[in-house]
């Protein structure tokens, strides 16, 4: 029986998950309601369209729907879990468009757009705070290595195909693509302290 | 290992954690991950790094017109589905693979040949039955007790954050998925409950990408037949 909306809105994501599981469309609205728009958000900076994105974000949540939500809380948050079907999806529809390429903006400082001001939750806010903090550290990294790690994870490129993008020796691309996860995940630890 | 391998290993972690490395040179870092205690805590404390890139787009409203379409979707699914469940079911279409087939023979002879029947047989109400086999070095062990089991896997290689195990029960003809899925542990074990096990003659498991899938994708790195 489908729990009433007000009770799966009081819900965590994590209690969400077992009633999706057992297929309850209040759940689940609720579960798009709370992380839909960083999904679109996401499908739309990796294919560059409004149309496909809205096909990427469709495919992403459905799959999570007839699968069960079968979700492990040990590999992190749910809403990570979303966002990496909805990324895997994504990638998967630029590389059946043979010959596509996946947008990519290197000079419009999109990481450091802000996102408009909706903040209804306290979860929200605390959320927008770490977006706020993460493109800040993505912003703050030097461009070479922003670059090649929004190659690989909007892009959907290997590093080899970076490398040859980008004319670059491999080892170079990997140092890089290590040297911006350190400072990413050193400002974020930073933030935390 | 020297200290040169592990230089080399360590510039491919954030690749691995990007996703950019090809499939061998992945399938090679995650044979050296499951056995080397640095890289698994350095790629545990570069995860964050990783999961909140997503958080940094820009944010885009999606239209009214996805959310109501994926709620009628979504509502038509759970309305049929919640009465005629089994008319759900789908073929599994490789299953029938002559070659899939054959490795299925083989395979049934070797858990019949690791039948272990706790002490009295299936015919032996309340006592568990154990089948054994081991494929592709992975060894499996499937606990039958009452209407439902246990299915045991040991000697797993991690997998690539993207990926898990789901397994899948062929009933009559037809397969569909255990809701839980398989997760190893550290040191590469993982179980799954089977609620029911009747009518059952096969259970497989598969490689998926995160979530699972509603059918498989991918080739059984496990097949167990399942004696009726």
């Amino acid at each position: 029986m489908a729990v009433r909306r007000e009770k799966a809105e009081r819900l965590a994501d994590e209690e969400l998950m077992p009633l999706v599981g057992r297929k309850d469309p209040e759940a689940f609205e609720v579960l798009y309601d709370r992380h839909g728009g960083a999904a679109y958000s996401l499908a739309y900076r990796i294919v560059g369209d409004r149309a496909a994105a809205e096909e990427v974000t469709q495919e992403a949540f459905i799959s999570v729907w007839r699968s069960g939500a079968r979700f492990d809380s040990t590999r992190g948050s749910v809403r990570s879990w979303l966002l990496s079907v909805v990324r895997n999806r994504a990638i998967d529809f630029l590389r059946s468009k043979a010959g596509k390429a996946p947008k990519l903006d290197f000079d419009d400082e999109s990481v450091l757009e802000q996102r408009p001001a909706s903040e209804r939750t306290e979860e929200e806010a605390l959320r927008r705070e770490t977006a706020g903090e993460v493109r800040g550290a993505i912003g703050n990294l030097p461009g070479e290595q922003a670059k090649v790690i929004e190659l690989a994870y909007f892009g959907g490129f290997s590093h080899s195909e970076i490398a040859q993008m980008l004319q670059l020796p491999m080892g170079t691309v990997k140092g890089r693509m290590r040297l911006g996860l350190e400072k990413i995940r050193g400002e974020l630890a930073e933030g935390l302290a | 290992m020297n200290g040169n391998d592990h230089i080399r290993w360590s510039e491919d972690l954030a690749a691995y954690a990007l996703d950019a490395l090809g499939p061998s040179e992945a399938a090679e870092f995650e044979r050296h991950l499951e056995c080397c205690e640095h890289c698994q805590r350095e790629m545990r404390w570069f995860e964050p790094a990783v999961q909140v890139l997503p958080e940094s787009v820009e944010r885009q409203e999606p239209p009214p017109q996805l959310r109501a379409a994926l709620m009628a979707e979504v509502r038509d699914d759970a309305q049929a589905q919640a009465p005629a469940r089994p008319e759900k079911r789908r073929s599994w279409s490789w299953f029938a693979r002559p070659a899939m087939a054959f490795a299925v023979v083989i395979l049934a002879v070797a858990a019949v040949a690791g039948y272990e029947i706790g002490k009295g047989g299936s015919g032996d109400s309340g006592r568990p039955t154990v089948l054994s086999t081991s494929e592709h070095g992975i060894e499996v062990k499937m606990v039958q007790e009452g209407d439902g089991g246990t299915l045991h896997l040991a000697n797993l290689h991690q997998l690539p954050p993207d990926k898990v195990l789901e397994a899948w029960v062929r009933r009559e003809g037809t397969v569909e998925p255990v809701p839980a899925l398989l997760v190893p542990d550290r040191k590469g074990q993982a179980e799954t409950t089977i609620a029911d096990m009747s009518g059952v003659d096969t259970v497989m498991v598969t490689e998926e990408p995160q979530g699972g899938s509603e059918t498989p994708t991918g080739e059984a790195i496990v097949t167990m037949a399942v004696p009726q």
